[in-house]
């Protein structure tokens, strides 16, 4: 808040904007990241096309989970982060000194590792995202359409008043999905939406990704390369904090360049 | 000859000595209570040695023995509580303390019975190393036990001695030459006003610095600070929070005036840092991974604290307080310069006016113990108020336990 009157005092008010490239959503561009003396992102620079699904791979510890949480900006909620470089989102830098956190997460929604439903009932997790933001919106209908898009509708049509820690682990992070569905967001973020799922939850919730692509762009973080090789159109490999290969999935998977990506792929190390 | 048979010969030797004392200390008192505090003893000490010499002799376990030796350790503790000293012989301004002498030694022969029993664990366990475990069990039992003691005293000794003295005149009459006669209804409401009160300030106060300290606060010299200034509040002895009380409150808001407000705020300066610590604690409780659920949805910081962090850490933040307003409403210093009066001030009607308060009411009628005949109204008010803080406590309990969020 202080940032941004401090941004608008210092100049006219105008943000700088950006032109990106057509079929682009968003454009990581030099971006670097400090965790207190520990820098985690080096020099990352990525573009993330509209519509379709990029998927994060790398081994533990490489900064696939830092990476998505800068792109909503979810890292200013720890002290000791620093980062520098710029994110870009539809031509404006969300690491600019006027733009606000508020706005940019309602404009990126995020999934996270584990299912986090509010402990309310099920239609107030959906409608939630709505009220902090102010949106005159039809209770009844926004709960609707966004558990019949997140494909759960039919298995809880008739509990939407239970309370939502009541479902299971599955059907948790489907509610998870619709709720960051609520808000309308461009851009949906899922840090491994299934590392504490089943195997049949799993594919509920890729099969679901790929919905999804028609309405909004999708970037997803995942430990499991056959998931990234499924749901995915471009394929970004991590590696120490590095992003060593970017590129479609087709050819990351079929025909990587570097040496490091296709030793992790192939399963030689990490 | 070998350990066992040494250990059957030391045990066999101290059953006899504890009872020889248990059955002497029977001859030469006459008191119901000794006798059966006495009785138990020797029954602990008798069941023990008999079931180390039964197991020794038989090699086989006694187990049924087991339930008589804990029983009797239940009961000696039980009519211990006949044996505190009985304050009420004390005569004013010469105080001493007059423990019967039957205390002590009843005390040291409990502990003799336990210990012997300890030891009577190894050969009622036949040797074997289950014997070493549950003897280390035992002891523990019988802290815990030895814990509860001095409750076990106190409630059952007010109990005992409050109960006739409460009636309905007791209940509902303004005092009646110094305590004498009448009740305590006027106190009863003081204690509750106060109260009320003190949750009305403090409550806010706490729990926004609560919430400061547990959602804002980046870890640093200032929280650092704030957090030994809550604890150092904590430590701080009551009187002094009465006699800053009558300096600040009283004499330089109130202009001299004791009254209910100057109590509260008093109070609530003590409750303060019990409020904050528990409100915290419950803040902290509330996983992460919800704060981190409602920012990314777009939800400022405060709109996340307000419908996501605080809701379910309510039962916890209520429960914190209403045990510091328990303490609250048993303290006498803090009120004693600032808002009570011992008679006279009847029932509260004004913020800006005195009140009369249980606790204070119970000092004042210990202290006309030995002028007046008020025994038995100072017996009443000490259950009154144990009633009215145990109740507190309980009240606190079941809202945590109804309405804890699980996660």
């Amino acid at each position: 808040m202080i940032k941004k009157i401090l941004g608008i005092l210092k100049d006219d008010g105008e943000c700088v904007y950006k032109e990106l490239p057509n079929g682009m959503k968003m454009r990581i561009e030099d971006f670097d990241l400090w965790y207190g003396k520990t820098q985690a992102l080096k020099s990352v620079n990525m573009n993330i096309k509209k519509n379709k699904v990029t998927a994060i791979i790398g081994p533990s510890g490489c900064g696939k989970s830092t990476l998505i949480r800068s792109l909503n900006r979810m890292n200013d909620t720890i002290p000791s982060v620093r980062t520098e470089g710029q994110i870009w989102l539809d031509g404006y830098d969300i690491y600019d000194d006027t733009a606000d956190c508020v706005d940019i997460r309602r404009k990126i929604g995020m999934v996270f590792q584990k299912p986090n439903p509010f402990p309310f009932s099920i239609a107030d997790n959906i409608y939630y995202g709505c009220q902090v933001n102010g949106m005159k919106v039809d209770k009844d209908e926004v709960v609707k359409r966004c558990l019949k898009q997140a494909a759960i509708l039919d298995e809880i049509s008739d509990r939407l008043g239970d309370n939502a820690l009541s479902l299971s682990g599955g059907q948790q992070q489907r509610l998870c999905i619709a709720r960051a569905l609520a808000i309308e967001p461009d851009v949906l973020l899922m840090d491994e939406p299934c590392s504490a799922l089943d195997p049949i939850a799993t594919a509920k919730i890729e099969d679901l990704i790929h919905e999804l692509k028609k309405d909004y762009t999708v970037v997803i973080v995942t430990h499991n390369m056959q998931q990234a090789a499924r749901v995915s159109d471009y394929t970004a490999y991590m590696y120490l904090g590095e992003l060593i290969e970017f590129g479609k999935t087709k050819q990351i998977f079929e025909n990587p360049k570097e040496e490091s990506t296709e030793k992790y792929i192939t399963g030689r190390f990490g | 000859m070998s350990i066992r048979k040494l250990l059957a010969i030391w045990i066999f030797f101290v059953s006899i000595v504890v009872s020889i004392i248990g059955f002497h200390s029977l001859a030469v008192q006459s008191d119901i209570g000794y006798w059966i505090m006495a009785g138990s003893l020797i029954l602990i000490s008798l069941s023990c040695h008999a079931s180390g010499i039964y197991s020794y002799l038989t090699k086989k376990d006694g187990k049924n023995l087991m339930m008589v030796l804990y029983g009797s350790v239940i009961l000696t503790i039980a009519s211990m509580s006949f044996y505190i000293p009985d304050v009420l012989d004390l005569r004013p301004w010469e105080i001493y303390a007059r423990i019967p002498d039957q205390f002590f030694f009843a005390l040291i022969m409990l502990l003799v019975g336990i210990f012997t029993s300890y030891l009577s664990f190894r050969p009622y366990h036949n040797y074997s190393k289950e014997g070493a475990q549950s003897g280390a069990l035992y002891v523990l039992h019988v802290t815990i036990l030895l814990t509860l003691l001095p409750l076990f005293i106190i409630i059952f000794n007010i109990i005992f001695r409050g109960a006739g003295g409460i009636t309905y005149e007791f209940l509902t009459e303004d005092i009646v030459s110094m305590g004498e006669q009448g009740g305590v209804y006027p106190a009863i409401l003081g204690t509750l006003a106060m109260i009320a009160l003190t949750a009305i300030i403090v409550l806010p106060l706490g729990v926004g610095t609560a919430i400061y300290l547990a959602e804002y606060a980046r870890k640093g010299l200032a929280v650092r600070l704030i957090r030994t200034a809550v604890n150092i509040l904590q430590g701080t002895p009551s009187i002094v929070h009465g006699l800053f009380g009558y300096a600040f409150f009283v004499l330089i808001v109130f202009n001299g005036q004791k009254c209910l407000l100057a109590g509260a705020l008093t109070l609530a300066i003590l409750t303060l840092p019990i409020v904050t610590r528990s409100a915290e604690e419950a803040l902290n409780a509330v996983p992460g991974d919800l704060r981190d659920a409602s920012l990314a949805l777009g939800a400022t910081k405060w709109q996340t604290i307000r419908k996501v962090v605080v809701p379910p850490s309510l039962p916890g933040i209520l429960t914190g307080t209403v045990l510091g307003l328990g303490r609250a409403a048993g303290e006498t210093a803090p009120i004693m310069f600032t808002a009570v009066y011992f008679s006279g001030a009847g029932t509260p009607n004004s913020l800006l006016r005195p009140i009369q308060a249980l606790p204070y009411h119970l000092l004042s009628l210990y202290r006309l113990v030995g002028y007046r005949d008020v025994e038995n109204q100072a017996w009443a008010t000490a259950l009154l108020l144990l009633i009215i803080v145990l109740g507190i406590n309980i009240s606190a309990i079941i809202v945590r336990e109804k309405y804890r969020q699980r996660f």
